[in-house]
């Protein structure tokens, strides 16, 4: 029976992507259909294997086959030999049940939510096709059993992704944007797959749930750990957007809405942390590592939360509030609490997947990004969009009682326990959080709407349904899972995650009210009036506003990077390229080969019987070869 | 005893034929003494089969038939390579070895 869940889950939105491709031009308009239609089952399936484990008993259980082995021989020679095998196979444990979940569900209203999105595309087909394609390996990465089958998954993740952002690549920013995300993941992934490599020369296993804390130190001297660990956090930083890595992840909002909703905020995003809780036994083993991915991460989190409050982009906002959002969760884990970092990577998946099609639902209406375009076009008499925005910015801040604030108060005091440093970055975070939020929300509900320059589009009832649905679900879900981690439900998600029960700490809390009332009131009163806001934006000048804009100068870095290292040592690589491989290697090979040729050609001198003597000489030869042969034997 | 009987005296002639008719072939730049020299070394070989023939086995006719056979192949070969020589000399004006050198290069 779970297994039967478990491959619909994970077979049905591949079947979904042949199905779209190889549909015939006369039905590609069916394609919509069939990803939603097959992404509801795989949403289904986990449910009902949810159902089935709720009481969380016989966990984890694994359903492997070997997959391949390797002789003693081919391997590293100094080593000690184990046994070298590898599995394939999926693993079920509450840790990915959850989370399995949260990437059905998500995909099945987004999904449902694109149909509305995409109606006027052309490519819809390719879209859906594409979107199918990355639930698939997306499941495949969360059902993984080992490192090296997440890898793989997790480079075809990758793929979509690159795929998706650069789905409009006739627009040069998207092509480019696309470009970037791919090789900076790429960067990443060598790391990663390096630390893949190592760990299994040197442990001998890479599965999951062999990677234990206790194994793995006792195996293993601390500084290899500790490499082992940096290394396979490089992937984890390239795909969860962490600092310096960060950059693909804003520039990403080129794609469409619905994938940024999807990909780019709440799963694909979201791996590198799953990953983190996933073989926390090999970060935890390290205490170096431990620190390394507690500073990162708050770099990341300043980093998001600063840049999120210049921008005008609503998707950029979101986008670097992602950034920000990923950087605490990996705080979280830097700090010892997996559970903490995965309950807020599912509380945020919910609110931030619903605040991008927020951000969808307007910008398919006013056909602009730009917040204060949208504010002057009527933001603010969309209700729909506008309540779920406001639904989302609340949980977003932490407001009580909605789902941020309980997975961020744990984050708080995780970190609190930590050290006084991190907890003080994250309450600056939750700080700039809440400013960039009501800067927003005040933008769009402030602004007078001058005038409605876009006609409706004719929608029928059932785009409007798909368009209104995803919200008013997703905005419900991310009310009710953050309540799972309170006494209410009985601290049901963190018990499921094997985490101790937290009560309500009176000091955060106060805390917490108190920088959502100060964010608040700070961006009241820069923004109560956007227009002189942005006139005053506009005007000013000064240093900061310049740093802000070019992003902390981190493009600018790379850019550096790229012109004078990358480039310089890439055509130190071609010359040595022409000079010694071409040159040497390949050229003289083939001088020696046409001196011999030469050489050897003064034979043919064109004289009848110059060749005829040779045939003499030749046959003679054979003949004394043979009587001396015989004769030897008799 | 009549040296005619002995199958020594066969194979020296054999022999000779043999060593004429490579001498002929290597040394000889025209090509229809070359062709005569060919010529002395098949007979060479025939002559060989005749005398086996004649001294070792018990059938009689072996080493005749294989000879007509070879007479044959010779008469055949030679048609073929005397035109050849034909066309050569209508093409060079000589019928030296050393001239036709075409595929040289």
């Amino acid at each position: 029976m779970d297994l039967d869940l478990l491959w619909t889950i994970q077979l049905s939105p591949l079947l979904a992507f042949l199905l779209i491709t190889l549909l015939p031009k006369a039905l590609k308009k069916t394609a919509p259909m069939v990803g939603i239609g097959l992404a509801l089952a795989a949403a289904l399936a986990s449910l009902k294997l949810f159902s089935l484990h709720a009481d969380g008993a016989g966990m984890p259980q694994e359903y492997m086959r070997p997959w391949f082995e390797i002789s003693r021989q081919s391997l590293w020679p100094f080593v000690e030999i184990q046994n070298y095998s590898l599995s394939v196979g999926f693993l079920v444990d509450r840790l990915n049940l959850l989370m399995i979940m949260v990437v059905t569900t998500i995909t099945f209203f987004v999904q449902l939510f694109s149909f509305y999105y995409m109606a006027q595309d052309e490519s819809r087909g390719r879209y859906f096709g594409f979107l199918s394609f990355f639930s698939f390996a997306m499941t495949g990465l969360v059902l993984s059993s080992n490192l090296l089958q997440t890898f793989l998954f997790w480079e075809l993740v990758g793929l979509t992704s690159y795929l998706l952002i650069g789905f409009w690549y006739q627009k040069p920013a998207a092509a480019d944007a696309a470009r970037k995300a791919f090789v900076i993941n790429r960067l990443a992934d060598l790391g990663f797959y390096l630390g893949i490599l190592l760990l299994f020369i040197l442990f001998g296993t890479v599965d999951f749930l062999k990677l234990e804390q206790n194994v793995l130190t006792q195996t293993l001297p601390a500084s290899t750990l500790t490499i082992l660990g940096l290394l396979v956090f490089t992937g984890v930083m390239g795909k969860s957007a962490q600092f310096p890595f960060h950059v693909w992840l804003p520039d990403a909002m080129e794609g469409p809405t619905p994938v940024s909703a999807l990909i780019h905020s709440a799963t694909m995003v979201a791996a590198g942390v799953f990953l983190l809780a996933r073989a926390f036994g090999l970060f935890a083993s390290s205490q170096t590592t431990l620190l390394v991915i507690l500073i990162v991460g708050s770099l990341t989190a300043v980093t998001g939360a600063v840049l999120a409050t210049v921008q005008r982009d609503i998707k950029r906002i979101l986008a670097y509030s992602t950034v920000s959002q990923l950087g605490l969760m990996v705080m979280a884990v830097g700090a010892g609490s997996a559970v903490a970092g995965m309950f807020h990577l599912t509380t945020h998946a919910y609110f931030k997947s619903l605040l991008f099609l927020t951000a969808g639902a307007f910008i398919h209406r006013f056909h602009t990004n730009d917040i204060f375009e949208i504010a002057c076009g009527g933001g603010k008499k969309e209700l729909l969009p506008l309540g779920a925005l406001l639904l989302g910015l609340a949980s977003l801040c932490g407001v009580f009682p909605f789902a941020g604030f309980f997975s961020k108060d744990m984050i708080l005091e995780v970190l609190r326990e930590r050290g006084v440093i991190f907890y003080g970055i994250s309450i600056l975070v939750s700080f700039l959080t809440v400013y960039y939020s009501s800067r927003l929300l005040f933008v769009i509900l402030f602004s007078p709407a001058r005038e409605t320059r876009h006609g409706k589009h004719h929608e029928t009832w059932v785009s409007q349904i798909s368009g209104s649905v995803p919200l008013v679900m997703l905005g419900a879900i991310s009310v009710i899972v953050g309540l799972q981690g309170t006494s209410v439900f009985d601290f049901k998600i963190l018990r499921w995650l094997g985490g101790h029960e937290t009560h309500l700490n009176i000091q955060i809390l106060w805390t917490t009210t108190a920088l959502i009332v100060g964010g608040a009131l700070t961006a009241f009163f820069l923004f109560r009036d956007p227009a002189l806001a942005e006139k005053r934006l506009r005007e000013d000048q000064g240093i900061l506003r310049r740093v802000l804009e070019r992003k902390l100068f981190i493009d600018d870095v790379y850019q550096f990077l790229v012109k004078k290292v990358v480039l310089k040592l890439a055509s130190l690589l071609d010359w040595f390229d022409r000079a010694f491989v071409n040159g040497v290697l390949v050229n003289r090979t083939s001088y020696l080969i046409l001196g011999v040729g030469r050489w050897l050609s003064r034979v043919q001198t064109g004289f009848l019987q110059d060749y005829l003597t040779w045939a003499l000489t030749a046959g003679l030869a054979v003949l004394f070869w043979t009587i001396h042969l015989s004769s030897g034997k008799l | 005893m009549n040296l005619s009987d002995s199958l020594q005296s066969y194979f020296f002639i054999s022999a000779a034929l043999l060593g004429l008719g490579v001498f002929g072939l290597l040394m000889r730049r025209n090509l229809v003494a070359m062709l005569i020299s060919l010529e002395l070394i098949l007979n060479s070989a025939s002559l060989n089969f005749v005398a086996l023939n004649r001294f070792c086995l018990a059938d009689k006719s072996l080493g005749q038939v294989f000879t007509v056979f070879i007479v044959a192949l010779a008469a055949a070969e030679v048609c073929i390579a005397l035109s050849l020589v034909l066309w050569l000399y209508r093409k060079k004006e000589s019928i030296n070895v050393e001239d036709a050198n075409e595929l040289k290069n």
